[in-house]
């Protein structure tokens, strides 16, 4: 790769200057011209964009952009240029075998459509009760674990290990983990709520349950993640605060309550973030559950929605406004927190 | 260097809280440890029931406990023999893009991690890059689904592009892992560059000044100096890469279709097997997650400390 | 010849809307083979200098030169300079003899076995022939100091820049160290030039210093002529430990009035005054002589505040009038070792006037310095 912007550089320079050492940085400076800068020599077109881009973006500007100017432009169509392109679509009528959309004549009709269809309302709402409700119940979890083995326990990679393993595996085989824990009449779940009288419930037959029970399986499998960042953000606090807070004469809840979750904002917001973003993405887990586009009842989010209605359905213009739908959710999420960012001066 | 001072350091604070723990153990020392072997039970035992149900017959999958192993008359390899000569074909695919795709992507995000970090050039131009790098980490894959498609099926047409090598005799289905491969690699590249980037903002900037003062350019810097201190990220970014493109399904349901084709990854050939019209056949299923699961719980046992320092980033 | 140039050196740092001039309008230049320590306050603008030096800075304005070569745009890597680190910046995963080597190959065409010798031969030069196979991690923090001192030698530079290269040493091996690098430097002839905070280092090490304050030159000369010679205020209080005492003083008919005391000064000092009367009083601690009596009018009493023994001298602390309390003005002397002066006792100060500077209280210019007319010893030049 940099042998042929090299090459390319050095086509695109004056052939007189042939004799000169053509730099590894892909600028062409000869000993001549270094030496009387002042000389009045034409550093040559190329030479010239490269000092002007360099003393507006800084002075190895040119040099890096070797580096990182083709991923990012693959990246940046990929990413972005689908998304604009996402959204060109969702503003046609494109649906069925044709090719191609018919850019000619855009309108909101699909979005008008969305907010008549009751499918896209209920799966909106399961959207942000997945989103909110996963988010919380993981982060609790994730918070009581971290804390049970932040208090100097002996095995504590053995646990921490366990705790983490779910989080190494893929939502398609999770997925049938827990269709096999749900199971009516041999799962485990029904098994030990029968201990206790209970049950036996369908619970993913059963529209009221299915999506606390979807929920409860995701929770399964990331609460061992919110554990790890909560994990480096209490081995960050300074162990003087529990002896002062100690000291003080605070219980240990109070200690954890009043001194130690407070200094966690931060963990707290960067798993958040990651856990929503993992809830948007749960449609791997709702279709491998059934092994097709439609989840079960009562468990459709928006996610598995925009698939069914462009790949099952195939009406591609639906799905798009779907989609963008899904994206300004999660703009909406990671707006804010990249900004946050920002202020702190991380990125 | 700092990072391992700092470890050190918590090392000290923990055998501190363990000598303290030791001097007193009390009721509430006992409850934590049963509270944390209640939640290492709850955090297996949906492993554990898949793995010894995988073992048993039809019969036995109904009759005994769903965690308990099967009797000697309840054991049978035979749903794993199924299993594995159902996805052994979707395995292979997987790995046929799974490995370029985390390679690739590691190299380029440590090489662009390294642009945008290391060279001297302004950070109010910077930090807008790198927030824009950084979001697309965070974008729901559903946003560019279609566009997608439309993009591998009309305007990059690998099928007819490549007709040479499906000449050769390569069922042209494997067009679709080539898609896989520069699909995962583009949406890979803003996770990669942020793990690099992280890292390299920790590398002495007086080690780099003296680089380029000892003459060498920005490539040789990468070359000698940046690269060869990388190896430790490599590996957490190998790793978590490799986790994240074998288990998706997402793209290749998009991209590769139909779990019948030659070219269908494990993801693929799993989500649906099992199913059938007589009811789902558990053992099979159970067989065949443990075997779809057995690359990424591999990595994960063998590499555990850089697994979550790759997810905790 | 490398002969280094600063010609109305500039920077100035953007932090947001604010403009902070780091280095101002600094022109200087450093001959071939001198050896200029860089010394001032932290924040003073001498680390930045020397970054714009070594290319790591941009230069705002102003033209930097190297062997009559504008060099201001010309990159790090093409400078033909060595720098040494205050961290060291070895690269922690080659050994000592590929941290030395790296330079060569990086920046010349030299064949391997060539840059083998020359390392061998700067190995033997530092003394550390036995420790070019080991890792970074593996020496201790004087050795590295070697190992970066040799990865800058190794390379023959047209200049040397050290950025406070001994301040992670302890005390006993930074004075080795000091001496040893004045002698390689004198060996090698390389133009150097050596950013300190520390005076003992610039005093010493330094064929000339500049001094610093607030991104400007306040002065550049041999350390013996900023010492006696200062140019200004800053100058003078800057060097030398304890630092000159300081009286504001108005001139009244051939007499410096201070809220203290008077000082009359004779029509030789005063010439050199010209019309300024806002002016400060500057006498040095070791040229105030502790005296039995009074005996003329450049005698004051004085009561002893406080005394603190150093065992080879004593720094003590003198009150011109101690019933003002706080406010009194003090007066700060050495004395040698031996005197005893209890605390609580009156004492003479005789301040001679041929030691004596005064500063423009305005704009805190030196008009007149001591005179050296009975140090025969000391060579400024």
């Amino acid at each position: 790769m940099f042998d042929n912007l090299r090459r390319l550089f050095a086509a695109l320079s004056p052939s007189s200057r042939a004799d000169e050492e053509v730099r590894p940085d892909g600028g062409v400076v000869s000993e001549e011209s270094a030496r009387q800068p002042d000389s009045g020599s034409d550093p040559g077109p190329v030479g010239r964009v490269t000092e002007a881009l360099n003393s507006r973006f800084g002075s190895d500007f040119t040099e890096s952009s070797v580096f990182w100017l083709l991923p990012f432009l693959l990246m940046a169509l990929f990413v972005y240029g689908a998304i604009i392109w996402n959204l060109l679509i969702s503003l046609t009528d494109y649906r069925g075998f044709a090719n191609a959309p018919d850019y000619s004549n855009l309108d909101f009709e699909m979005y008008a459509r969305a907010l008549g269809d009751p499918g896209f309302i209920d799966a909106a709402i399961n959207t942000f009760v997945l989103l909110i409700g996963f988010t919380g119940v993981t982060l609790v979890v994730g918070l009581v674990l971290a804390i049970l083995i932040d208090r100097g326990i002996r095995f504590e990679n053995s646990f921490r290990t366990i705790y983490l393993l779910p989080m190494s595996l893929s939502f398609v085989v999770t997925a049938q983990f827990w269709l096999w824990m749900y199971n009516y009449n041999n799962g485990i779940v029904n098994s030990v709520i029968g201990v206790f009288g209970l049950g036996p419930v369908s619970w993913l037959g059963n529209q009221a349950v299915v999506l606390p029970a979807i929920i409860f399986a995701l929770m399964w499998q990331f609460s061992g993640y919110a554990m790890v960042v909560y994990l480096a953000g209490l081995r960050a606090i300074p162990s003087e605060h529990y002896e002062a807070a100690k000291v003080d004469g605070a219980s240990t809840m109070k200690m954890y309550w009043r001194v130690i979750i407070p200094q966690l904002k931060g963990a707290t917001i960067s798993a958040a973030v990651v856990l929503m973003v993992f809830a948007m993405k749960a449609f791997d887990f709702l279709y491998s559950l059934v092994g097709g586009y439609r989840p079960p009842n009562g468990a459709d989010i928006l996610a598995t929605k925009m698939v069914r209605e462009a790949y099952a359905n195939l009406n591609w213009a639906y799905g798009s406004a779907i989609a963008i739908v899904l994206f300004a959710m999660a703009l909406s999420v990671i707006g804010p927190y990249l900004v946050y960012e920002y202020r702190r001066d991380n990125l | 260097m700092s990072d391992t001072e700092s470890r050190t350091d918590g090392d000290a604070a923990v055998t501190a809280r363990i000598r303290q723990n030791l001097e007193q153990t009390t009721v509430e020392d006992v409850g934590l440890y049963v509270v944390l072997l209640v939640m290492a039970a709850f955090y297996l035992v949906p492993i554990e029931s898949g793995l010894v149900t995988s073992f048993k017959t039809g019969t036995a999958v109904i009759e005994t406990a769903p965690f308990a192993p099967p009797g000697p008359s309840g054991f049978t390899l035979a749903k794993w023999q199924a299993a594995v000569d159902a996805l052994l074909r979707g395995m292979g695919n997987s790995l046929l893009y799974a490995v370029p795709a985390t390679v690739i992507s590691a190299v380029v995000g440590s090489l662009m991690a390294y642009g945008l970090t290391i060279p001297n050039w302004k950070q109010a131009y910077k930090a807008p890059l790198l927030a824009i790098i950084i979001a697309g980490i965070f974008i729901p894959y559903q946003a560019v689904l279609v566009p997608l498609t439309q993009f591998w099926s009309q305007w990059v047409e690998l099928t007819s592009l490549l007709s040479f090598v499906w000449a050769l005799g390569i069922p042209n289905d494997y067009a679709g892992i080539i898609e896989l491969i520069v699909t995962h690699v583009a949406y890979g590249i803003p996770m990669c560059t942020l793990l690099f980037r992280t890292y390299y903002t920790n590398l002495s900037e007086e080690m780099i000044e003296s680089a380029r003062l000892d003459g060498a350019s920005l490539r040789r810097v990468y070359r000698r100096i940046v690269l060869p201190l990388s190896g430790p990220m490599f590996a957490v970014v190998l790793i978590y890469q490799f986790t994240q493109i074998w288990n998706d399904l997402l793209f290749t349901l998009v991209l590769v279709a139909t779990e019948s084709s030659p070219a269908a990854p494990v993801v693929l050939i799993l989500a649906g097997l099992g199913s059938s019209l007589e009811g789902q056949d558990f053992a099979l299923r159970m067989a065949g997650a443990f075997l779809a699961a057995l690359p990424t719980l591999a990595v994960y046992i063998f590499f555990g400390d850089e697994f979550a320092e790759g997810v905790a980033a | 010849m490398a002969t280094l140039e600063l010609d109305s050196v500039t920077k100035v740092f953007q932090d947001g809307n604010d403009e902070i001039v780091a280095v101002d309008d600094v022109s200087a230049s450093v001959d071939d083979g001198e050896f200029l320590v860089v010394v001032g306050p932290s924040g003073c603008g001498k680390s930045t200098m020397l970054r714009m030096i070594a290319g790591l800075e941009s230069i705002t304005s102003g033209t930097l030169s190297l062997a009559d070569r504008v060099i201001n745009d010309v990159k790090s890597q093409d400078r033909n300079i060595a720098m040494v680190f205050q961290s060291y910046a070895l690269y922690p995963h080659m050994s000592v003899r590929e941290n030395m080597s790296f330079g060569l190959e990086e920046s010349t065409d030299i064949p391997d076995d060539e840059i083998q010798q020359m390392v061998s031969e700067t190995g033997e030069l530092l003394g550390i022939s036995e420790l070019l196979d080991r890792k970074p991690s593996e020496l201790s923090g004087g050795q590295q100091q070697r190992v970066a001192l040799g990865r800058a030698i190794v390379r023959d530079p047209e200049v040397f820049l050290m950025d406070e290269p001994l301040s992670n040493l302890d005390a006993k091996l930074r004075a080795q160290m000091r001496t040893e690098l004045q002698r390689l430097q004198d060996d090698l002839g390389v133009t150097t030039i050596y950013v300190t905070h520390d005076q003992t280092e610039a005093m010493t090490m330094g064929d000339r210093i500049a001094i610093l304050n607030d991104g400007r030159l306040q002065q550049i000369s041999t350390p013996l002529e900023c010492y006696h010679k200062p140019a200004n205020k800053f100058v003078a209080g800057f060097l030398g430990e304890p630092s000159m005492n300081f009286f504001d003083v108005t001139l009244q008919d051939g007499v410096l009035r201070g809220d203290s005391f008077e000082y009359p000064i004779s029509s030789d000092v005063q010439a050199n005054l010209g019309d300024t009367t806002d002016l400060v009083l500057g006498i040095r601690p070791e040229d105030i002589e502790l005296v039995e009596s009074a005996s003329g009018d450049h005698d004051f009493e004085t009561v002893v505040d406080v005394i603190e023994p150093m065992g080879d001298e004593n720094t003590v602390y003198l009150q011109f009038d101690p019933d003002a309390g706080e406010d009194a003005e003090t007066l700060i002397a050495s004395t040698d070792g031996f005197t005893r002066v209890p605390e609580g006792d009156e004492v003479i100060a005789q301040i001679p006037e041929d030691a004596i500077h005064i500063f423009d209280r305005a704009t805190g210019d030196a008009l007149h310095n001591r005179s050296l007319d009975d140090a025969e010893t000391i060579d400024l030049e």
